[in-house]
Parts: C-alpha cells; structure tokens; sequence
C-alpha cells in the first residue's frame, strides 16, 4: 500500500464562509500516483469543518443561516471568558460548536485514478471563525 | 454606518515588525499574549474590513526604563504607519522614568511623525499625578498631540491598577486643557469614574475597549446600560466616547459587535465610531 500527503492553505474572507475545495482536492488526488484506495480531506482546526453538499448559493445560505439560528454567535457561552494561557478572551465557541456539528474531515473513494463524487457533491472546508490562515491535509492510502 | 476608526489596537503581533524572534518573544511575554503568532498585514486588513474599520490607533508600549527595551518601539509604530499611512494612526510611547524622554517624545513628533502619546503608568508604576508625566505633557500641549492614557485594571504582566485609577488623572487633565486626553476601556472596574470626568473636563475622552468578563455583547451591555444608567451614553457622553477594540485580546470585530448590540441612536453610533475620534486628533475637518 502507499500512502500521498499534501497540506494546503486556505483563508477565508468572512466570518462563517464555505470554501469550495473539490478541484484542489481532485487534482492532488488524481495526480499522486495512487489508482485506487481512499482520499481523506482533513482540518487542522477545531474551528473549522470538512463537509460535503451541492454548492448551490442557496443551499450555502441554508446551511449558515441554520448553524446560526441553532448556535447563535451572542449566546453567553461558557467559553466567554478570559484564558490566561492566551491572554485572551475567549470568543470563539460559536466555530467551535459548528465544526462538532460538521466534522473534521471527509472520505472518498479513488478508483482507477478518479475520485468518485456524486453528481450534486462538492467538497467544503468550512469556516466558522474567520478571518484566520487555515490549513487542511489531503491523505490518499492504496495502491 | 460609514466608516469606523478603531481607537486601540497594540500591534504586538503585526508580521512587519515581528521579524527578531527574540523580540517577539519578549514582547508577547511583556504584554500577556500567549500562544499567537505574527499575522501578516493583508490578514489584518482583511479582518478589519469585517467591522468596516478604515482608521486604526497603532498604540507604542514603552517601560525600558526597567525592562531594558520598549515591548512596542516608536520606531516600529513609525514603520508600520509606512506601510500603511491611510489606515494606520501611530501613537509613541515614552517611558517617563527615562531621563531623556521628552527628547525621545519630541523626536517621535518631529522625526517619526507620529501623531501622538500613549502612556501605561500602570506598567510604569508611576501616579498619573507624578511631575514625569506632566512634562510629557507640556511637550504634546507644545506640538498639539492628543495623549492616550491606559486606565483601569491592566492585564499585562507587573502592572498594578493603583497606578491608573481614573480619578487620579484629573489634576493632570485638568492642568491642560489644549491637551485631549483618553481614557482607556474606559477605566473599567471604575467606569463611573471615568464618566465623571467625561463630563467635567472638555479635553477628556473615553475609549470603550472592553474585554474582561463574558463576551462583548453581555460586557458592553453591563458597562454602558448597567454600569452606567441607562441614558449615559446617547444623553450625557454621546460626544466623549470612542470606539476601542483592545486588539490583539479580542478580534475588532466581536468588540464592534458589542457596541452594535447597544441599539444606540444612528447619530450616536456615527460620533462613537468616527467623529470623536476626529474630534480627539484634532481632525474634525476630515471626511
């Protein structure tokens, strides 16, 4: 079995915003020497997520406008408050609290070097603590 | 909202002057900030964009007297303002236990062109009443610069609130009057204080800087609908307040969110946002 490893970095320009990720994950996919096996999208955040849906504008609304009105950004949190290890207050629960909801990663399968998607799926990093540089691995494993 | 100016960011972790590890080391272990990393300016700008902030107090942090350097240099607040002159306002810093200070303040007016003082005599453990201080003062009243005075509790390391109380800066606010001075986050835990002075002296602003308990919505609402009577801000101090993040403790954004949750009047917010800053520089004439 071999196994192919790449980070890659993504910034946001909002807050909450859905990066479409689908042709950045396929091309080092498709091109890593790897016929067929599985291709795992991964963050590196505990205030992002790896999610998979259509990528329709309405849809994205649907999904942010959800995530807010089941965790509201001016909820008192228990979080809120201020971390001594930062010297900081912590305001951040609202991505925290997304990104349980979506996960951190996503699995495809590669087969005959082409990564298998549904006709409506496009792949998401999803930001919920913008505006911060960002990174994600994609790990292929097969042969 | 048209734009805002954002009266309180220390650039401790702006990538152009992080470059010397050692020194950022030292300073993020000066100031209490834990766990970050330098931040490139494009980010920054970006993430100022997010609360429309198109104008940014760029506060210097100066206590080598007994630290041995500056946390924040005149000359790195001088650097960044070059790289950014429309959005960048730079504030230096002089310790006033240094012997030289008044050159070294006269000499970030008329070399650096920096546009004004900030003082921490909570870190300097120094009275505001003290004879040091005043005679900064009389060089910005000499070159007409606005003075930013941290007030209140400081959560950077060895600095003592006793220091900074905000009743304890009137005589100095009083005995110049062509000097305006701030407040910082607004003298929290002694916002009445404060208040008070809003409305005694003309030359006395406050800026809001908030970030202690909870988050910015519930703290702005306990300082300025709680902690002070409900009618304080938009009746009494519409004309002495100005917005302050506390940047890089809490994100411009949150803080903004904070004064946006008070519901305050359209023209209330305008003067809060931009025009007593204006006012505070001495630029009201700007657009």
């Amino acid at each position: 079995m071999k196994t192919a490893l790449e980070r890659f970095t993504v910034i946001a320009d909002a807050e909450f915003q859905l990066i479409r990720i689908t042709d950045t994950v396929k091309a080092f996919a498709e091109n890593c020497g790897i016929l067929n096996g599985v291709a795992f999208v991964i963050t590196l955040h505990t205030t992002t997520g790896i999610t998979i849906n259509e990528s329709l504008p309405c849809v994205e609304k649907d999904i942010e406008e959800q995530l807010e009105r089941l965790i509201p950004s001016d909820y008192p949190f228990n979080h809120n408050h201020y971390l001594p290890s930062y010297g900081t207050i912590g305001g951040n629960s609202p991505g925290h609290l997304k990104s349980l909801l979506t996960g951190n990663h996503c699995v495809l399968p590669l087969v005959d070097g082409a990564l298998v998607l549904g006709n409506a799926a496009d792949i998401y990093f999803c930001e919920y603590d913008g505006i911060k540089k960002r990174k994600y691995l994609v790990y292929v494993m097969g042969d | 909202m048209s734009m805002v100016i954002d009266t309180h960011i220390h650039p401790a972790l702006f990538a152009p002057i992080c470059e010397d590890p050692a020194r950022f080391h030292f300073r993020c272990d000066e100031m209490n900030y834990h766990l970050m990393s330098p931040v490139d300016l494009e980010l920054l700008k970006k993430q100022l964009a997010l609360a429309d902030i198109r104008g940014v107090f760029l506060l210097g942090e100066d206590c080598s007297y007994d630290r041995g350097q500056s946390a924040i240099s005149n000359e790195e607040i001088a650097r960044l303002v070059e790289l950014e002159p429309e959005l960048f306002i730079g504030f230096a810093s002089v310790d006033p236990r240094c012997p030289d200070a008044e050159e070294t303040l006269r000499r970030a007016f008329t070399e650096l062109k920096l546009a004004g003082l900030c003082l921490n005599t909570a870190k300097c453990r120094l009275y505001p009443y003290d004879e040091r201080i005043f005679r900064l003062c009389e060089v910005c009243r000499d070159y007409k610069k606005p003075v930013v005075l941290h007030s209140g509790l400081c959560l950077e390391r060895d600095a003592f609130s006793r220091y900074a109380r905000p009743a304890d800066f009137e005589e100095l606010i009083a005995a110049f009057p062509q000097v305006n001075f701030c407040l910082t986050h607004v003298g929290w835990p002694w916002v009445q204080e404060t208040a008070a002075l809003l409305i005694k002296y003309p030359n006395a602003y406050a800026n809001t800087a908030l970030m202690n308990f909870d988050g910015p919505v519930q703290l702005y609402h306990k300082v300025f609908k709680e902690d002070m009577g409900e009618y304080w801000v938009e009746h009494n101090l519409a004309d002495k307040l100005m917005f302050g993040s506390d940047s890089p403790r809490i994100r411009p954004v949150r803080a903004k969110r904070g004064l946006d949750a008070l519901k305050l009047r359209p023209d209330v917010m305008e003067k809060l946002c931009r025009k007593n800053a204006l006012r505070f520089l001495g630029r009201e004439d700007q657009p």
